[in-house]
């Protein structure tokens, strides 16, 4: 297993990709946020909502370079063929999916914090009242939000490895992948009866993932902060057992 | 020369400049990948997919109707009505001397607040029921005296608010079906507003002062309002009435009704010609907003969303799995002049996306307006011509987002990296713009300079000057007409198309 | 031209019986691509796994490699099957498709990741960028390679770990004539070192010069497991060509004294069933002048041909009548 993990981040630090991506993380998700929080009505006392989930909502954009990285990862072994040379390197295929996740999560982890940190504080720059009070490192529900962001950006990464290892094609799977996050959310709003509607929210990945990011008003949400990011952990993990044991059993 | 001959002939064999030979050969590529085919006819799947679970995922059976205007558009028609019967032509005047409103801004904590379109003024209506004809002249909140009839027609009057100083006579004459509004400031000198004609009244039309009150914008959502009016002098002339004032809420349970805020209810009070009637509604048509039951066109298509993941796909991976598998190579060796490969490649990908969308929308539309309106689902009215366009246009969504797929994908030559592009391009300004902080004029401008504008030709609803409402992309207004939202698009997918020529002729393959 | 490395001899010591495979058995849809396949892979010889495309070559060597599954059947390595070993690339170093890399990895960085899979350093890498001549461009993006140089770089991921056993698929193709050279005194230099080599072609001439040992495949199964030289008899026969110009006097003489002779051209007879020397002797003894007397040989080609005739599968119907 540490040798496979050797190899997988040898593999992630060799090519430009990777730090590239995470480097438009870290752009888009900064971007975004200082351009809704210039665009906001706030005042000294809020910005009609919640200034936390004002902040980070630039993840919106930003969770799109870690869905394409996740699935290169894999993805791209598939479209050249280097597939068979890491499979015959290391013919445990669950360990070769289990150190990809690894790597995987040890560089989302350090550019996801770097996104999500430069969102906030493009947030307390824009938003100088509110967002000093609502900002604030040291705020409880912030820092949960803060925190919690940063591991919905590895769970959006890990679900994307998942799904690229199931489909073996990084067209399709980035399309299945953004398809999870984005459409389902659009869908719900469709529909009318408001338990169905709570319930499509509480399941896909991306709603549910972000009640972390709601720092106000917890009643209202269709799910709890800790619970909905448990809820894109249990895609994560569903997608990647899908694709593990796919990969384990299917030739390569 | 005999060899100059031959090859000028087998020029001229091949058509004129060959474009149709290279269509032919893409059209072969296209269709002998499976994969292809498959993505196309998922992408109609779930058009179709989507309609029917729109369609069977809403339930309103049970619910009260949704009241119909003349014009067969839902309309909003609730409001507290004092009122009489009076057959005959004749007039009737009232001075109002005072109109104030209150908005909620928490469980029983009413403030006084502005509803720009409260209204308090005289009516006449062909009766109590909802959805009746009618013509009404009134004072408002904010937009001065004005004539409505037939609840999408509203004609501007002198402007200026009521007070006790300064009281705003009104006045409706009726001459068999016309109806015309007068106002003054002196009950001397009079300004005709309007003249409506109404057919239907009947015989013995109600007659009557009412006040209606309307949601108020409050933030991304609406509050309930109530509003308090001070009518004196309230004279009937010509015309045969009893001479009994009665008061009654119009339309007290509807689904255009929020109801009143909490602790309040119309009521009305006082005698001898003055009155204080109390009321909360509107006379108007039915918004987005103030129906949220109602289902439009564009909510039955929300496969589209889906439908374009499937299309970008094959699109982009119609040019980079050339790049990938070098083939691109063989197909330029083939056709030197690269930039015609690029659109014979567009030409096809457009026309087979939109017969696949075609088929997937024209099953859809009325496959899942007829099972919204089994489960009882009010649907916003569409005349055919624009189902065609929407339905029509819905495919040409489709279609320019797969070119767009292809001209990004020949530029980055990648496939995950030119979908995700284009994907995020389209659909992410969607989801933006129903965010709760993302202002009205953010989200306009978002559906207006980002290829997501195309969705304007999903638009069926129509937005109104009178109706104070949320009118963004959210709600299913858009800022650009139809065809100029999807021309957005279309002006990407050529600009990155010729882009993507430029480029591929000048780097190696 | 093949620096020898630390370790060998004790891999050489091990006494790894090499590949063995046996009556693999899988099947695509309705398509059989393995049909019983068996043959062994033994040290210190150039085994050439030859047969027309298509016949299961690749197939077989993904099988021995763990990658993909069969219905029925083993292939083993040393005795343990490819997915048991703990560090494969020491046990098998083996070159599929050399365009199997990440276009924007430097050859280096594809061989350095590899050797970490190992429990390898750099520093190895280094020794086996040297041993196949990428130094000046194992820094360079792997975009950039000619099929020669990926070629050199796929055999260099193959010797990483020193193992015993080298499989390499079509090693030969695309390669320029210095290099198709260097390939061959490489790929028999491995084998003087104790290695066990299996290198699979569709063209006899490619492994002709090299191989020890043949597995010539059709149909999915081994239709000839032998030695060069065997096989080459068995093709042959043992006939002579006589050259000379009184063919008829010549014919007579040697029928007479109980040969079966032909005449196969205008100044040249076959004789079958006697030695070269007793030929020309009693040619001689007959004076009978000849300018040559020489044993046929048949070429590999050849036997690639008769053998691989029945289990080509993609003749064209032309073509099988004609040749029959």
């Amino acid at each position: 297993m540490k040798r496979a993990l050797h190899a997988e981040w040898t593999k992630m630090r060799t090519v430009a990709g990777p730090l590239w991506l995470l480097l438009g993380t870290v752009a888009a998700t900064v971007s975004l946020s200082a351009v809704a929080a210039s665009l906001a009505n706030c005042t000294a006392t809020g910005c009609g909502g919640d200034t936390a989930k004002l902040a980070l909502v630039g993840v919106y954009l930003g969770q799109a370079p870690v869905a394409i990285l996740g699935v290169l990862v894999i993805g791209g072994e598939y479209g050249s063929g280097m597939i068979r040379t890491t499979l015959a390197a290391m013919p445990r295929r669950t360990t070769v999916l289990t150190a990809k996740a690894v790597a995987l999560t040890g560089s989302v982890a350090v550019g996801g914090t770097v996104a999500v940190l430069g969102a906030v504080l493009a947030g307390r720059l824009v938003l100088p009242d509110a967002g000093d009070r609502a900002l604030s490192l040291s705020d409880g529900p912030t820092l949960r939000a803060v925190f919690g962001t940063v591991l919905y950006l590895i769970l959006i990464g890990l679900l994307s490895l998942g799904v690229a290892a199931a489909v073996r094609d990084s067209a399709t799977g980035i399309g299945v992948v953004l398809g999870l996050l984005y459409v389902v959310p659009i869908v719900s709003q469709t529909i009318s009866d408001p338990g169905w509607r709570r319930l499509l929210e509480k399941m896909a990945p991306m709603t549910s993932g972000l009640a972390v990011q709601a720092t106000t008003d917890l009643g209202s949400l269709p799910i709890g902060p800790w619970a909905g990011l448990g809820v894109t952990a249990g895609w994560a993990i569903a997608t990647l057992l899908v694709g593990g044991l796919l990969l384990r059993t299917r030739d390569a | 020369m005999i060899s100059v001959v031959t090859s000028r002939r087998a020029g001229q064999r091949v058509g004129r400049d060959g474009f149709l030979e290279v269509l032919h050969a893409e059209w072969t590529k296209f269709r002998t990948v499976r994969g292809r085919l498959i993505g196309m006819v998922v992408a109609a799947m779930l058009l179709l997919l989507f309609a029917v679970l729109t369609g069977v995922s809403s339930h309103q059976k049970g619910a009260p109707p949704v009241p119909i205007g003349p014009g067969s558009e839902p309309v909003t028609d609730s409001f507290y009505f004092v009122h009489q019967p009076v057959s005959d032509n004749g007039s009737i005047t009232v001075s109002v001397s005072a109109l104030k409103s209150s908005i909620p801004k928490g469980p029983g904590d009413l403030r006084p607040g502005l509803v720009p379109w409260a209204k308090a003024g005289l009516i006449i209506k062909q009766s109590t029921r909802q959805g009746s004809p009618y013509a009404a002249i009134m004072v408002t909140g904010a937009h001065g005296v004005r004539m409505q009839d037939a609840y999408v027609n509203d004609t501007a009057g002198p402007p200026g608010l009521v007070s006790g100083e300064s009281p705003r006579r009104l006045r409706l004459d009726r001459s068999g079906d016309m109806i015309t509004g007068y106002a003054s400031a002196d009950g001397a000198h009079w300004t005709k507003v309007g003249t409506a004609r109404v057919s239907g009244l009947g015989p013995t039309p109600q007659i009557g002062v009412f006040v209606a009150s309307p949601p108020a914008l409050d933030g991304m959502g609406t509050a309930g309002s109530v509003s308090t009016a001070v009518f004196a002098d309230l004279r009937v002339q010509g015309g045969r009435a009893d001479g009994r004032w009665t008061g009654d809420q119009v339309g007290p349970r509807s689904p255009t009704f929020a109801g009143y805020p909490d602790g309040t209810s119309g009521s009305v009070t006082g005698s001898d010609g003055r009155l204080t009637v109390t009321g909360a509604g509107d006379i108007a048509p039915a918004v987005r907003e103030t129906l949220p039951t109602g289902g439009t066109l564009r909510e039955i298509l929300t496969g589209t969303f889906a439908a374009l993941i499937a299309v970008i796909v094959v699109g982009a991976l119609f040019i980079t799995a050339e790049y990938r598998t070098k083939m691109i190579r063989l197909t330029l060796a083939a056709n030197p002049r690269r930039s015609r490969v690029l659109v014979a490649k567009a030409t096809v990908l457009w026309a087979v996306t939109f017969a696949a969308g075609l088929v997937g929308a024209v099953l859809a539309a009325p496959l899942g307006e007829r099972l919204a309106r089994s489960n009882g689902v009010h649907l916003f009215p569409v005349s055919s011509l624009t189902e065609l366009r929407v339905v029509c246009g819905t495919a040409a969504l489709l279609a320019t987002a797969a070119v767009l797929a292809l001209s990004v994908g020949a530029i980055v030559r990648h496939s995950a990296g030119a979908v995700t592009t284009v994907l995020v391009a389209i659909v992410l300004p969607y989801i933006l713009t129903a965010l709760p902080f993302m202002p009205a004029s953010a989200a306009n401008w978002l559906a207006r300079v980002t290829p997501g504008a195309a969705f304007a030709v999903q638009q069926t609803l129509v937005d109104y000057d009178q109706v104070a409402s949320h009118y963004t992309p959210y709600n299913g207004y858009y800022p650009l007409a139809p065809w100029a939202g999807f021309a957005v698009l279309a002006a990407y997918a050529v600009v990155c198309l010729a882009a993507a020529a430029v480029l591929l002729d000048r780097r190696d393959a | 031209m093949l620096r020898r490395t630390v370790g060998m001899s004790s891999l050489r010591t091990a006494g790894a019986p090499g590949i063995v495979v046996a009556g693999l058995r899988k099947r695509y849809g309705t398509a059989l691509a393995l049909d019983g396949m068996s043959f062994t892979v033994r040290p210190g010889v150039v085994t050439g796994l030859v047969g027309p495309n298509g016949a299961g070559k690749s197939t077989t060597m993904r099988v021995i490699l763990g990658l993909d599954a069969v219905d029925e059947g083993t292939a083993l390595i040393g005795g343990k099957p490819y997915r048991g070993l703990r560090h494969p690339l020491k046990h098998v170093g083996s070159l599929l498709d050399a365009a199997a890399l990440h276009a924007g990895r430097s050859g280096r960085d594809h061989l350095l990741w590899l050797a970490h899979s190992q429990g390898l350093d750099a520093r190895r890498v280094e020794q086996v960028i040297e041993q196949v001549g990428l130094t000046p461009a194992a820094r360079r993006k792997a975009g950039g390679y000619s099929l020669g140089m990926r070629q050199r770089l796929g055999i260099a991921a193959a010797l990483l770990g020193d193992p015993p056993i080298i499989m390499l698929d079509e090693p030969f193709n695309g390669m320029d004539p210095d290099g198709i050279v260097w390939m061959r005194g490489f790929l028999r230099s491995l084998a003087a070192q104790g290695r066990a080599v299996l290198v699979s072609s569709h063209l006899m001439s490619e492994v002709q010069d090299t191989a020890d040992h043949l597995v010539v495949v059709g149909r999915g199964k081994a239709i000839a497991d032998a030695g060069v030289a065997d096989l080459i008899a068995a093709v042959s026969g043992d006939r002579v060509t006589v050259r000379t110009a009184a063919g008829a006097h010549a014919m007579r003489v040697l029928v007479r004294a109980g040969a079966t002779v032909a005449a196969t051209g205008r100044d040249t007879i076959t004789v079958s069933g006697w030695p070269a020397d007793r030929i020309a002797t009693l040619l001689s003894q007959n004076a009978v002048p000849f300018s040559e007397v020489s044993a046929h040989r048949a070429s590999l080609e050849d036997v690639y041909l008769e053998l691989t005739r029945e289990a080509v599968e993609f003749r064209a119907a032309t073509h099988t009548e004609v040749s029959r």
